[in-house]
């Protein structure tokens, strides 16, 4: 275990670095990218300009840049947007983060409950109509493009029937902390939490459902039968448990892809001002420091629960063993 | 593009709705073209990036699959922690300076004889079919480690094949399957991809349409012409979804596992 | 002002935008209510010097997508965004007059006791400090304060304008070129509480200058580098919160009581905050809902969302017309462009009342031709490009005229690259002129950049860009704030994404006159507006631009704000809004 960790270690840091160098080449082979435009106004002297690319450490050469950048950002942890001064990168990502984690964790509660039921109901239902009807409607949910979705969801909720009862509780757009008011953070959050979800609900759903039907034929399932256990029992207890093992693995993956930034459409739709907006603006404003930082926080978690995921696949299922 | 003159509204003037018929079927949008023209239009640049995009990253990742299954060692791990990059990498920041540099040389990027324009649909193609590459490769090469052990490669090897023959005559029929029956998935994958992409303005080029970018501009007029945004979306929809139950069905078909789960 | 606007009409959450550069603008005389199209419909109106009425206190929440860009150091930032709050955080010696209406642009005395009238051929300014005020942490200003001030200017090293305008400053130039070591005392001469500024050049708009946040008097010790958020002041309000990701926020400063309430009245809320984070689709939704008062400048209102608007909340919107042209630029060195026929051609050809629409519509733009905005100094109407010369007044677009022009310069048919950035209504701007350009005969392919690299990139010549869309708003009412740092010889760098003249344009004789016109203008105002009334014409006979209109700006406020009061130069006077 302990030779696993290391070496997922190292491979992660190998990661990071190449991702980083990629980044900050990808920048500087951007034409117009100008960090100086910012502050220098509109017709700033040479001077000017060089003073400020000075203060950046922009008059360096690139493998020095690059260490400088890093340096400021793991070790002195001053780094500061490029668009605005009084931006400090870590803190930025520090405070965004809360929100990431509020819409991500809620949608994954929907996701995890609506998709097992929906999986084992069909299962359930095998044979009759709604099997494959609830299996059309979790199509439905993975065909529908998540930004699309979320501005629809506005136009309905901030809008048009905004005024009728049944959505006039819905708060505007934007977020507010847990800690000052739970009530409006989670007013704030439903529909977010709703739109991102429906993706996830559909994959899920139709994972599980295969996967239990995969099960159905395995001696352990017919075991059970065979002993006479209710039908109820046979699959919540044998075949929901053993079905799980993929699920877990894939819930995995993708917690770690949406904390890390990946629920950036749905952020900037709704106006939550998390990881993934953060990401978002400073691609905007090609503002390389914030890039930078939420490139390696993105990269962190994706990477991690990769890790994560290897693990703890190895511990339910004891055929495979990390490599 | 056809130009009206400027349809934006501006104070008194009023849109072009949905007209139920032929010219304006629903509305226009605030250039004064009639969105539907331009969702059908639309739908042509959508598709074309999908499949291109699906095939050429199948494409590459079957042969990259190939070569990392087939001779294992540093070349595999070379390959595997390359696709680890790409899976990481941030796709936006990449389609964001891909079509800047593009965008910005004056007369497209220039390889040898390989002209590329800044508008044109290959550039949204490439990014998108370079960043599911790992997606495919991962089951491909776990396929091709296994194939490779069985009974007849080794038949195959002891008669002195050569490795290009092991590879396309004896692996690549074994593991194809896999890949035609991901195909449609990836298509759907891809389509949905292109229209983020273009959604924030990083795919389809001006004047080019596709669903994506019809979306993103109606996005502005969401709450005056909903129409504008809400029309591509559905055919997103309906596109997407008939690729996923296409995809179903070439999964059943060809997998006699999915067959076996069928009957029972 | 290049780039970064105020007031542009962009959707909700547009996948660039740029960073906002200040729009300040200024008229002397406001054509307020002024026939801008659309009969006596009273769907909106004008608002200059309204009488503020309404009571004290309360907060007056804005909102703006993002926080004001670059720095919030009050001496660095260059963004009206931000200056909106540091004109009632600080004060300079002289400031403009902080009422609504045309008297808004006059000059009144601040922490000086009176406008100081130059002598020794505008070689010096003596101001005499008022004594007794206080900044907000308690010190008394002193005129050491103002030297510092000063010096800190040049000694932060990365002020905008510390090259282009303060180094006017003896000894300046030489604080430009060695930062660390400024000393002003050859500039700045203190006796008493007099204060004498000695310029090593004349020049006509220093008044403007120091009457700009760039030269609010800040407490001497304050440290020679970027703050993060700006330091005591002497203006009613006091700086108490400047979070980039989520708001800035000042409330009264306890230590204010008014010297001169032309200069700077008391305000009416207790506090004011600008809350940062939504597209403006949102922002609009909330003003419409009563939970924010005002959006700021930076973000526009989509222009598809006016008509609701201007229908459903007459009474809480307002429209004024801003010293700003917004253009495309030919570049004047490379084919075709190098031709003139060719550019008069384009110009001639162009609908500008298509690209009114395409912004808002008649009431919110104003076709012309020229490059001065009306209202400023030195305007003249003038537009030889239209169909029925003479009036001044653009009529409409003369194609016959324009295909003739384009046949004569021989340029039928050569390639050429429209460059515009993706902001929706800049995106059809571009649109358009690829039509009309491939109507003209020649090939056009669109070129739409993301918001924040276009400006930069349209700046260098490096770039070869032939034709590109820009705007431009006035800092101070002054022509050479147009003509000069535009189309002067001296603002075109070569391979620089700082140079300003975007058409590449320099013309020996017309750059002598506007030099004369700068020389004039020390001694005789009148005579240098004449001056400029006749580069402007030069200027645009050589067409270096396609100038399409000039524009106006609408405000939407909450239904409880009383008393909106519009100044050219500073737009919406926040402080003298109430909430109560």
């Amino acid at each position: 275990m302990a030779v696993f960790i290391v070496r997922r270690s190292i491979g992660l840091i190998a990661v990071l670095f190449a991702i980083t160098v990629l980044t900050f080449l990808i920048f500087f082979a951007t034409p117009g990218v100008d960090p100086t435009r910012a502050l220098a106004g509109r017709n700033p002297t040479p001077e000017t300009v060089a003073a400020i690319k000075h203060q950046f450490g922009l008059d360096r050469s690139l493998p020095v840049q690059y260490l400088l950048m890093m340096k400021r950002l793991f070790i002195s942890r001053d780094l500061v947007s490029y668009g605005n001064q009084a931006l400090k990168v870590v803190p930025a990502i520090t405070s965004a983060a809360p929100v990431t984690f509020s819409l991500v964790l809620g949608a994954a509660v929907i996701w995890v409950v609506f998709a097992i039921l929906t999986g084992v109901l069909a299962v359930i239902l095998k044979g009759t109509i709604f099997d494959p009807l609830l299996m059309i409607l979790a199509l439905i949910g993975i065909s529908m493009p998540v930004f699309w979705l979320g501005e629809v969801a506005n136009l309905v909720t901030q809008d048009r029937l905004h005024n009728t009862f049944l959505f006039h509780w819905v708060p505007p757009l934007g977020y507010t902390p847990l800690t000052s008011n739970p009530w409006q953070w989670f007013l704030h959050l439903v529909i977010p939490w709703i739109t991102l979800s429906v993706l996830y609900i559909g994959f899920y759903a139709r994972v599980l459902r295969a996967n239990l039907l995969d099960v159905e034929n395995e001696d352990y399932v017919r075991t059970a039968r065979a002993k006479g256990l209710s039908e109820r029992r046979v699959l919540l207890k044998h075949m929901l448990r053993t079905s799980l093992i993929t699920f877990v693995s894939l819930f995995g993956l993708d917690f770690g892809v949406l904390v890390g930034g990946g629920a950036l459409l749905t952020e900037v739709v709704f106006g939550l001002p998390g990881v993934g907006k953060l990401t978002y603006d400073s691609l905007v404003k090609l503002d390389l420091p914030v890039i930078m930082a939420t490139v390696i926080y993105g990269a962190f978690f994706i990477t991690i629960a990769n890790a994560l995921v290897d693990i703890v696949y190895a511990r339910l299922d004891p055929r495979i063993r990390p490599a | 593009m056809i130009q009206q003159g400027g349809g934006a509204l501006g104070i008194g003037e009023i849109p072009i709705g949905p007209t139920w018929q032929t010219n304006y079927f629903i509305g226009a949008d605030a250039q004064g073209r009639d969105v539907m023209a331009r969702v059908l239009y639309g739908g042509r640049a959508s598709l074309e990036i999908g499949i291109g995009s699906a095939l050429i990253c199948c494409g590459i990742a079957l042969v990259l699959a190939l070569l990392a299954g087939f001779f294992r060692g540093p070349i595999d791990a070379l390959l595997s922690r390359l696709m680890d990059l790409i899976w990481a990498f941030p796709v936006y920041l990449l389609a964001i300076s891909l079509a800047t540099v593009l965008l910005t040389k004056p007369n497209g990027l220039q390889w040898g004889f390989v002209h590329v324009d800044p508008s044109s649909l290959w550039v949204p193609t490439a990014i998108i079919a370079l960043v599911y590459v790992p997606y495919v490769f991962r089951p491909v090469r776990g396929q091709v480690l296994s194939v490779r052990e069985k009974e007849y490669v080794e038949a195959a090897i002891a008669q002195g094949a050569s490795n290009g023959r092991l590879m396309f005559g004896e692996i690549l029929p074994n593991v194809i399957t896999t890949v035609i029956v991901m195909l449609p998935l990836m298509i759907a994958t891809t389509v949905l991809t292109e229209s983020a992409l273009s959604f924030l303005s990083i795919g389809v080029q001006p004047p080019k349409a596709s669903w994506g970018t019809i979306i993103d501009d109606g996005q502005s007029l969401l709450y005056t012409r909903p129409w504008v945004a809400i029309a591509p979306g559905i055919m997103i929809v309906l596109t997407v979804l008939s690729l996923n139950v296409l995809g179903d069905g070439v999964r059943d078909a060809l997998d006699p596992r999915a067959k076996l789960r069928m009957r029972g | 002002m290049g780039g970064g606007t105020a007031i542009k009409p962009r959707e909700g959450m547009d996948f660039v935008r740029r960073s906002v550069f200040l729009g300040v603008s200024t008229m002397l005389v406001v054509a307020l209510v002024a026939g801008c199209g659309g009969g006596g419909k009273k769907s909106s109106k004008t608002t200059g010097a309204t009488p503020s009425a309404g009571a004290k206190g309360g907060t007056l929440i804005t909102r703006a997508n993002a926080a004001p860009s670059g720095s919030p150091d009050p001496q660095v930032n260059y963004t009206l965004q931000e200056w909106q709050f540091l004109i009632i955080t600080h004060d300079g010696l002289v400031a403009f007059k902080r009422v609504g209406g045309a008297e808004g642009t006059k000059l009144v005395p601040d922490l000086a006791t009176a406008i100081p009238t130059p002598t020794d051929n505008g070689l010096t300014y003596k101001f005499t400090l008022r004594s007794g005020i206080k900044f907000s942490n308690g010190k008394t200003v002193t005129p050491q304060d103002v030297k510092y001030t000063f010096e800190r200017l040049f000694k932060i090293g990365t002020s905008p304008n510390a090259g282009t305008w303060y180094n006017a400053i003896k000894g300046g130039d030489a604080c430009v070129k060695t930062p660390k070591t400024c000393d002003l005392s050859q500039g700045i001469v203190i006796n008493g509480n007099d204060i004498t500024f000695h310029l090593a050049k004349p020049d006509p708009e220093f008044l403007f200058q120091i009457a700009l946040p760039f030269a609010f008097v800040l407490p001497s010790g304050t440290p020679n580098k970027q703050l993060n958020i700006p330091p005591a002041g002497t203006g009613p309000y006091k700086w108490v919160q400047y979070a980039p990701n989520k708001q800035m926020m000042i409330t009264r400063n306890p230590n204010f009581k008014v010297w001169n309430k032309d200069a700077q009245p008391e305000g009416l809320p207790d506090s004011i905050v600008q809350k940062f984070g939504l597209s403006v689709e949102a922002e609009v939704t909330q003003v419409e809902n009563g939970q924010t008062d005002w959006i700021a400048n930076a973000d526009s209102i989509p222009s598809d969302r006016l008509n609701e608007l201007s229908s459903k909340y007459a009474s809480q919107v307002h429209i004024n017309p801003l010293l700003a042209t917004w253009y495309f630029a030919f570049n004047t060195r490379i084919p075709p462009f190098n031709n003139l026929k060719a550019r008069q051609a384009v110009n001639y050809a162009t609908d500008r009342s298509s690209l009114v629409k395409i912004y808002g519509g008649p009431k919110l733009a104003i076709p012309t031709c020229q490059v001065l905005p009306p209202n400023m100094p030195g305007y003249k109407p003038y537009c030889p490009y239209t169909v029925n010369p003479g009036s001044g007044k653009w009529t409409g677009p003369d194609m016959a005229k324009a295909q003739q022009l384009v046949a004569a310069s021989g340029t039928k048919g050569m390639a050429v690259k429209v460059n515009s950035d993706t902001t929706d209504v800049d995106k059809a701007f571009g649109t358009y002129f690829v039509g009309l350009l491939n109507k003209l005969g020649y090939k056009a392919t669109p070129q739409f950049l993301s918001n924040d690299i276009q400006y930069p990139f349209i700046q260098n010549s490096k770039n070869k860009v032939p034709f590109a869309f820009s705007d431009w708003f006035a800092d101070y009412p002054a022509a050479s704030d147009f003509l000069n740092i535009l189309l002067g010889c001296g603002s075109f760098h070569p391979n620089s994404n700082s140079s300003p003249n975007i058409a590449e344009f320099c013309n020996k004789g017309i750059q002598a006159k506007m030099d004369n016109a700068a020389t004039v203008g020390v001694k005789n105002v009148q005579q240098a507006n004449g001056i400029w009334t006749q580069v402007d014409k030069e200027v645009t006979d050589q067409a270096p631009w396609v100038a399409m209109f000039n524009p106006k700006l609408l405000d939407f406020v909450s239904k409880r704000v009383k008393g909106f009061q519009w100044s050219p130069q500073w737009y919406f006077l926040l402080d003298q809004a109430s909430v109560k």
